[in-house]
């Protein structure tokens, strides 16, 4: 087990994109960790002059906003809010997809037939459309937005599920399984699982990138948590000034992309470290 | 053939009737009904009036009655009435539709074009320079959010360059005939297109380089420049036509995130499309436009869905056999 994790560390650390990728979501994780000790008070207060440009103020070394409130200390709070909810989002989505792919692969005929043409449906309904769906009918809470993304973004993950419960449900240790009694819960959960997961692992890593983009763009439509810091929120907020401040809008929008780029590097990494066999194409 | 088409476009209809359902769960799962809200903005309290209200939307019938009828009148394309706009659900949408379908070809256009282009230069130019700024433009716009890029355009091209107009669809008051106002459209969409475009450009030409990689290495390549044909022939119709298949079906895939999509890029650029109608519905908790939104643009995904299927039987006439 050592030995291959050990392996494992080797060969993720020969892809320099993916280490850079690593440190950059330290980066992220770090701030979003130190948020309260470096900015002590509510980031959504105002702090000073409205519109003072980055660098320019050793104070507020981001700038403040149109209302003057300090946009460092909303990108710190912004970053635990966006990391939060791609965590959440990723966790409900991978719980679900793994439930619905592993039931359909593991049971097959009727059943299989029946959980594919749901999650068919799920990939037809437009996403965006039915995540502002959501959100407008069960109102605007953190909570409601990660559900939400969350419902939108498994039918990967359960795709993915069903072709590694497929590969390995007919194998030999299975059969030994089923032969001693075990329980079909048992089996799926403790002897196929642990076999399935690498892939569904890099997938939903993956996934969190997604979701970050997903609450970008409800908070950027004002639909998100009007309570909470989001670096969306700031760029919709931003975009009213574009002519005369459009820091606003740039720096809340390189704190995303820089996010993601470096969750998909990961993800990246992770896959080529897992798939090898995928690796020397 | 004819058999195949209509078999593929009979799979749709379960597909639509389970959006329907899906969207009578979701009014029923809202907190204060749409009966609540319509009685509410009309500021009616009297208890007898009330219940013959009641009775007239069909409220007081058992829940089951209440879906079968639902199901029956959007079956009819009867998706309810907006009382905010004063009129049929399906009216509005249906005046909104054509502007963001204009909006999602010319994105796919533009993914298309961009994606697809980037994609065999770097797979011809492979482990070169070219190869290696494409693949970095790649990650650079795989992770930027759509709507950040068309702002970040608009205060490059419209704001300080005035290249192309902020927002909107029609420059107001503009000369009449179709030709100008075709032009006059183009020049509003050239910046919605291509914010939304970019990033499954980027995705295309992931997709396409590595696709094209691969075919290059498989027999017939080598045949073809074995029998003498050009370098640029071999590429443009032995590798590329092969290659195609894979972002064909991704094309499917992404239809539903690309409408998605554009109902960001519309907030971002006021083009008049259904993502502005359904985000004044959605902040105006309007909830019969929002469902038929719903329900149309899944319909718009799953006809979309089976005409890609059907365009890939012409592209690979070995699917047919099977």
């Amino acid at each position: 087990m050592l030995r291959l994790g050990i392996d494992f560390v080797r060969r993720f650390a020969r892809n320099r994109a993916a280490l850079i990728g690593l440190l950059l979501v330290i980066v992220v994780i770090g701030v979003a960790l130190a948020a309260p000790w470096l900015f002590p008070r509510n980031p959504l207060r105002i702090v000073g002059r409205p519109e003072i440009w980055p660098f320019v103020n050793s104070r507020y070394p981001l700038g403040t906003d149109s209302l003057g409130r300090d946009i460092a200390a909303m990108i710190a709070y912004g970053a635990r809010t966006t990391l939060l909810i791609g965590l959440c989002a990723s966790v409900t989505a991978t719980l679900i997809g793994i439930t619905v792919g592993a039931t359909a692969a593991y049971f097959g005929g009727w059943v299989d037939e029946m959980l594919m043409r749901f999650t068919e449906l799920f990939q037809t309904v437009p996403n965006l459309i039915f995540v502002l769906t959501i959100v407008s009918i069960l109102g605007q809470k953190i909570e409601y937005v990660t559900i939400a993304v969350g419902i939108v973004t498994w039918t990967p993950i359960a795709r993915l599920t069903r072709a590694e419960f497929m590969a390995l449900r007919d194998r030999e240790f299975v059969q030994a399984c089923r032969a001693m009694g075990m329980g079909n819960l048992r089996i799926m959960l403790g002897e196929i699982l642990p076999n399935a997961l690498p892939p569904v692992i890099v997938l939903s890593s993956l996934v969190i990138a997604g979701a970050v983009l997903f609450e970008s763009a409800v908070s950027f439509l004002g639909l998100g948590d009007p309570n909470v810091s989001s670096w969306g929120r700031l760029i919709g907020d931003g975009r009213t000034l574009i002519r005369t401040s459009w820091y606003i809008c740039a720096v809340p929008g390189l704190a995303i992309m820089v996010t993601v780029l470096a969750l998909n590097l990961v993800g990246d990494g992770l896959n080529d470290a897992l798939n090898p066999k995928l690796r020397d194409r | 053939m004819n058999r195949i088409v209509l078999r593929r476009l009979a799979q749709v209809i379960p597909l639509v009737l389970a959006v329907i359902v899906l969207n009578f769960v979701l009014i029923h799962l809202a907190p204060g009904s749409l009966f609540d809200v319509m009685t509410a903005e009309q500021q009616i309290s009297d208890p007898a009036m009330l219940d013959q209200l009641r009775h007239t939307y069909g409220v007081d019938q058992p829940t089951w009655v209440q879906l079968a009828k639902y199901i029956w009148s959007v079956m009819r394309l009867d998706l309810g009435f907006s009382y905010r706009q004063n009129a049929p659900v399906l009216n509005v949408i249906m005046d909104q539709l054509p502007a963001t379908v204009i909006l999602m070809l010319a994105a796919t256009s533009v993914a298309l074009l961009v994606g697809v282009t980037a994609g065999v230069l770097a797979s011809v130019r492979v482990n070169t320079i070219w190869d290696n700024l494409i693949s970095l433009a790649a990650v650079f716009f795989f992770a930027a959010p759509s709507f950040w890029l068309g702002i970040m355009m608009t205060v490059l091209f419209a704001v300080k360059l005035g290249w192309f107009p902020v927002g909107g669809m029609r420059t107001i008051g503009a000369g009449n005939g179709a030709f100008a106002d075709a032009l006059d459209v183009m020049h509003h969409l050239v910046l919605p297109a291509t914010a939304l475009g970019l990033f499954y450009a980027a995705t295309y030409a992931r997709v396409m380089r590595a696709s094209m990689l691969e075919v290059f290495r498989l027999d017939f390549v080598r045949t073809a420049r074995a029998k003498g044909l050009s370098p640029s022939r071999v590429v443009v119709a032995h590798v590329m036509r092969n290659a195609l298949l894979p972002i064909v079906t991704l094309l499917g895939l992404q239809l539903g995130t690309i409408l998605g999509g554009s109902v960001v890029i519309e907030a971002v650029f006021s083009w008049p499309g259904i993502g502005s109608l359904l985000f004044d519905s959605v902040m105006s908790r309007n909830f019969p436009m929002v469902l038929g939104v719903l329900v149309l643009g899944s319909l718009l995904v799953a006809v979309a869905n089976a005409t890609v299927d059907l365009l890939y039987l012409r592209l690979d006439p070995r699917i047919r056999a099977r």
